[in-house]
């Protein structure tokens, strides 16, 4: 990227262990505070704010920043520090990718198939587990985790309620909740961490998808099998009980939210050209120059003007929380760069890495799910992504991929793991469905196990 | 959080389609205070009124002298064990003069008796319509929660002559939902015109894809009736008043009982009161 090689050829000062250490503790402190985000009733976006600006003033001071003119194309420019910090691709994906989901979604074409699904099982409990269990997979891995859980898990409270199945709500959420983060790990643009970390690898969209498929299928089908056979979610008897439940199903009308027919298939074209071009992005002429942000903003951008004159209605709905915390987020990121902390930890992963090809990638694995369950994955997988690069890590080391496949199923062991299990949660609190943090972990523990367990075995097997 | 917006499409999609059951009137009790000839032709219109329930319907009759008061009267109803009443406002009783009350005895019949009350125009008031009680060619439906209440429509559907129109009329209160607008447009937190369009489409929206089901379900099941559809905002009284004499209703259909209250339903009592001029059908 343009920017970041401008902003790497100024000299690095020398550091002293002291001040590595002092902005040691402002990465604890980053990290602690969010992973008791809801604790301290905060949003993301403003803690890592505050220390973006704590570590820019204190880099300042210690004279670590590297101020100055940026050279940008060949050409020198002035911009402040810490906009050459951030990462702008990967929030022109994320901004773009948002925007165009959320612009597609009022064509009712989400609903519409999530509708048909539900239909489709005529209401036998077991067979929606499994569709509802798909959808959500494929939902998190074309659109983003979070849009996937709110869509699933809102559909699967009103269908069950219509059902007069209130009572497996709580295990329908649950899973859903576990699938969308190993849907998310399907393709390059399927969560945040995959797209840092697949980006920094320099992974194409065709490779990651290819890699990651066979190990989403297998988790996939090995999740809804527990799910069902944990919370006996079985088949129904009786005939007389399949008529009823296929009438009660039968009244969800899949056109209902769909307000021109026309739209609905504009957005599907959309939708699948979108897929189409995000996966050759990095082939097409002209778009491989450009980059994935620029196919999801331009693909949000014509989606657009179908809603001209309201547009800013969409721009005042898209996530600004989020988006403000990856910017601050890679503020905090480099300038820890800059203080040498990465460095320190860097060493650290050395050493783990260290314990041999085997157990050294499967710890790398095992250690990133475990950090990524207490706190949010998409620091750790910025942190983990700029320290194997400057270990100099090879694109195909299986290394990338124990940190993509370990910060994605961390988030399966806690509920504050991932935004997406936070999601399922707060479906279950909205319908008064009990689940402590506790509660979250005994039951969602045994599914994140075995998932880890055979993440760890597929990446050993297959990816060395 | 758009958790409740997505549960919100979810929740709309999720419909109460209409579902047919035919309804057999097998026995009909004509209930009159008059005597003789006149008795007769009351129970002469009656039988020519309802000759679309055909000829194996087992007609029996109470007339004044069967029935000294309410309690002997619905006594002698509970006897007949009827699927249908057929009667008249003011029942034994001089009111009919005052155009404000059914009559102390139809008062406590329609909220006792099982079977769907049947109430003509008083014989004697001279407030009937040309066409009262000619034919139920055009029947007209109505409630203040139409969605979902099968039995109005199987009944409303039942009374309908055989290629004549069934008019599925609901109109929300204007007065009450202008109202609510008003409360909302204090609120900062909500945009009033854009509370003020959708609030008033989806519920406008829900009696319609009810009333859509209705014609769709009838025609599936071989009824050749047209269903026809009147769905608005308006005062409730004024708006029915209105349709029935632009559209020459034969029948007008509406529930009248309510598991909240002793009274008629809140919306009924009005509508029986002041809808003097054709038959009306109480369930």
């Amino acid at each position: 990227m343009f920017l970041t090689f401008a902003s790497t050829s100024h000299t690095a000062p020398e550091v002293s262990s002291g001040t590595t250490l002092v902005f040691g503790a402002i990465l604890v402190g980053l990290i602690v505070c969010l992973a008791l985000e809801e604790k301290i009733h905060a949003k993301k976006s403003v803690i890592a704010g505050i220390f973006a600006l704590i570590s820019l003033i204190l880099g300042a001071a210690f004279h670590l920043l590297p101020v100055g003119p940026v050279l940008v194309g060949g050409h020198e420019i002035n911009l402040p520090v810490y906009i050459p910090a951030i990462d702008w691709n990967v929030i022109a994906i994320i901004l773009g990718a948002s925007l165009f989901v959320d612009v597609t979604s009022k064509s009712g074409l989400f609903t519409w198939i999530a509708i048909k699904l539900t239909k489709f099982s005529k209401g036998d409990p077991l067979v929606l587990m499994v569709l509802y269990g798909l959808m959500t997979v494929v939902f998190s891995a074309v659109l983003n985790n979070v849009t996937a859980m709110i869509i699933v898990g809102s559909l699967s409270a009103v269908s069950l309620s219509k059902l007069n199945r209130n009572h497996q709500l709580l295990s329908f959420l649950l899973v859903e909740g576990l699938l969308t983060n190993v849907g998310g790990l399907l393709t390059l643009i399927s969560s945040v961490p995959n797209i840092i970390v697949g980006t920094a690898a320099g992974i194409s969209f065709v490779k990651f998808f290819l890699v990651a498929a066979p190990f989403v299928v297998v988790a996939t089908a090995i999740t809804l099998v527990m799910g069902a056979w944990l919370f006996k979610i079985r088949k129904l008897g009786s005939e007389e009980e399949r008529s009823e439940a296929a009438l009660l199903v039968s009244a969800f009308d899949e056109n209902d939210g769909i307000e021109s027919k026309g739209f609905f298939w504009f957005s599907t074209f959309m939708l699948l050209a979108f897929i189409g071009v995000i996966a050759t992005a990095s082939i097409l002429p002209w778009i491989k120059d450009l980059g994935m942000g620029y196919v999801a903003l331009g693909f949000a951008g014509i989606m657009l003007i179908r809603f001209k004159a309201v547009a800013d209605k969409f721009y005042q709905a898209l996530d600004w929380d989020l988006l403000g915390f990856f910017a601050a987020l890679f503020v905090v990121i480099n300038v820890m760069e800059h203080a040498l902390v990465l460095e320190g930890i860097g060493h650290g992963l050395a050493a783990i890495i260290g314990l041999g090809e085997v157990l050294g990638t499967g710890a790398i694995l095992v250690s990133a799910a475990v950090a990524s369950s207490v706190t949010d994955n998409i620091p750790l997988a910025a942190m983990l992504a700029k320290i194997l690069q400057s270990l100099g890590t090879d694109p195909s080391s299986p290394l990338w991929w124990s940190v993509i496949f370990g910060a994605n199923l961390g988030g399966n062991i806690t509920p504050i793991g991932s935004a997406s299990t936070l999601v399922a949660v707060t479906i279950m609190h909205k319908h008064k469905l009990p689940m402590s943090f506790g509660g979250f972990i005994v039951k969602a523990v045994p599914f994140a196990i075995i998932q880890i367990v055979i993440a760890v075995a597929y990446v050993l097997l297959f990816l060395r | 959080m758009k958790v409740d917006q997505f549960e919100s499409i979810f929740r709309a999609a999720a419909k109460e389609p209409y579902q047919y059951q035919r309804v057999e009137f097998a026995r009909v009790l004509v209930i009159t205070d008059l005597e003789g000839e006149s008795a007769q032709t009351f129970i002469g219109d009656a039988k020519s009124f309802l000759g679309l329930l055909g000829d194996t319907v087992n007609w029996s009759v109470l007339e004044d002298s069967d029935f000294s008061g309410v309690e002997s009267l619905l006594d002698k109803v509970k006897e007949a064990n009827p699927d249908l009443i057929v009667t008249y406002r003011n029942l034994r009783s001089d009111a009919w003069k005052w155009p404000y009350t059914l009559g102390e005895h139809l008062d406590v019949l329609t909220q006792i008796a099982d079977a769907p009350v049947l109430v003509a125009p008083h014989p004697s008031a001279g407030r009937a319509s040309g066409h009262s009680m000619q034919t139920t060619n055009l029947v007209m439906a109505v409630t203040d929660h139409l969605t979902g209440d099968h039995r109005l429509v199987n009944v409303a559907a039942r009374l309908t002559s055989p290629d004549g129109s069934l008019l599925l009329a609901h109109i929300e209160d204007e007065q009450t939902f202008d109202r609510y607008i008003k409360t909302i447009s204090k609120i900062g937190s909500i945009e009033t015109e854009s509370a003020k369009e959708t609030i008033g489409r989806q519920l406008l929206k829900e009696p319609s894809d009810y009333i859509q089901s209705c014609g769709d379900v009838l025609k599936e099941n071989a009824l050749t009736i047209t269903v026809q559809s009147h769905v608005g905002m308006g005062h409730h009284l004024a708006e029915y008043r209105r349709l029935m004499k632009e559209k020459q209703i034969d029948l007008l259909v509406m529930n009248t009982k309510d598991e909240d209250q002793l009274a008629m339903h809140g919306l009924a009592y009005p509508l029986a009161v002041g809808l003097r001029e054709i038959p009306l059908l109480l369930l």
